[in-house]
């Protein structure tokens, strides 16, 4: 039998978790940056650093047949960084992955 | 027994007189029906009669299965009703207005494609919709039968809207704004010329939009003498007003009630969102830039060298820096 008042109850287990994705509510900021003409770049900024990026990252390119690698910055933590306009495929693939839920997703720019 | 009913139901109706021929016709196809679709059809066809003489394009006259009728008459109510909400705003201002009601989004956006035509075609339709309201309203005055759902809910809104005018328009929020005026300088740069309007008509700082807009496109900019905004990078008119609509979103309309009479204040280091109409206030989310790839990073958040080095040696630090830490 247990009592539930005398469970230990850690208050901070759920901030310890959160803090190392240091965006608030885990949020996946997806960016866009323009390059010289009609380039782009596609950043993703704030998946949780228990996936391994790298893998992603491979993945995102050979889906989206484009390059990408993974910046490790050290504010943001690790960012995928794609050439091109990807946010809808990287929007669509990580829901699909179950990596981000849909509401997690920010998409920013234009 | 249904069928009892339903001929009954018709014969209200007819005495009603409210009612065009094709109504009588429709009547005798569809005598096996039950009640209930029956009422339904009634409206139905009242309204599709309306608007055919219009010359809708998407009403289609033929089919007469309970199904396809409901669909259709649902749509056109629906149609009536917004059109109708509209064409207050949309007659006097021929602006582009920039809507912000998000969840209609797909009808608003099927409804810019061409002003003008849809500007006539609201007027019609509200002098169209007055009459039909009209009918509606008195049609099942005689009769004794139950009244649908629907009916009851337009008798509602129209005498909502009767009593207070002023009301009326504002069944939704609406909120019009100037488009952006965006002309491209060059080939790498873009102008916003009616930068510092929009922030005036939005009681916004020029600043506090400048941050956003060059955060969310991700590159640098400044305000120039002829208080025009300079963008760096080839944006155009869509673009910007995606962006536009998105600030507006976050930092002008209540959150809670969409009032876009707001003002934005800040405290200790948050910003927050006042609502002048319904008094809530709540904090938004700062403007971050986020991640920027190197060599493409706005410049203006680097800092000039000689204040670097009077920073080495303490001798001041910067506002921002310290809202920062």
């Amino acid at each position: 039998m247990s009592i539930q008042n005398l469970n230990t109850f850690d208050p901070f287990a759920d901030a310890s978790k959160g803090a190392d994705d240091d965006v608030q509510d885990g949020l996946v900021h997806i960016r866009i940056q323009q390059r010289n003409g009609r380039k782009t770049l596609t950043t993703v900024q704030g998946l949780s650093s228990e996936y391994d990026l790298k893998k992603i990252v491979r993945a995102c390119k050979k889906e989206f047949a484009c390059n990408g690698t993974v910046i490790d910055h050290p504010e943001y933590g690790e960012v995928l960084q794609l050439q091109g306009d990807q946010r809808e495929n990287i929007c669509q693939w990580l829901t699909k992955a179950g990596l981000a839920k849909p509401d997690q997703l920010k998409v920013h720019g234009f | 027994m249904a069928e009892d009913e339903a001929k009954k139901k018709k014969t209200t109706f007819d005495i009603d007189a409210a009612l065009a021929e094709g109504n009588t016709e429709n009547e005798t196809t569809n005598n096996i029906d039950d009640a209930e679709p029956k009422d339904e059809e009634q409206d139905d066809a009242n309204v599709d009669i309306d608007l055919d003489f219009t010359k809708k394009k998407k009403k289609k006259k033929k089919p007469f299965g309970t199904d396809d009728l409901d669909a259709v008459a649902i749509e056109s109510k629906e149609e009536i009703l917004i059109e109708s909400g509209n064409q207050e705003d949309g007659t006097v201002d021929d602006n582009f207005d920039l809507d912000i009601d998000f969840s209609k989004n797909k009808k608003k956006k099927k409804k810019k494609k061409d002003l003008d035509e849809l500007m006539a075609e609201a007027e019609e339709k509200a002098a169209e919709d007055r009459e039909n309201a009209d009918e509606n309203s008195t049609l099942w005055v005689g009769s004794d039968r139950d009244y649908t759902y629907d009916e009851l809910l337009n008798r509602a809104f129209e005498i909502m809207r009767d009593k207070n005018p002023d009301m009326a328009a504002g069944k939704k929020q609406k909120f019009v704004m100037r488009p952006p005026q965006v002309v491209k300088i060059g080939a790498k740069k873009t102008s916003f010329a009616n930068f510092t309007e929009i922030c005036k008509m939005l009681h916004r700082q020029p600043k506090h939009l400048l941050d956003f807009l060059l955060a969310e496109l991700g590159t640098s900019g400044s305000v120039d003498g002829n208080s025009q905004l300079i963008i760096k990078g080839r944006f155009q008119q869509k673009q910007i007003e995606n962006v536009l609509r998105r600030y507006i979103k976050e930092y002008v309309t209540c959150h809670t009630c969409r009032s876009p009479d707001t003002i934005l204040q800040k405290d200790t280091r948050l910003f927050f969102l006042q609502c002048e109409t319904c008094g809530s206030r709540c904090s938004v989310a700062s403007i971050k830039s986020g991640f920027q790839i190197d060599g493409y990073t706005s410049s203006e958040r680097t800092i000039p060298s000689y204040q670097l080095q009077l920073l080495h040696f303490g001798y001041f630090q910067f506002e921002n820096q310290i809202e920062n830490d």
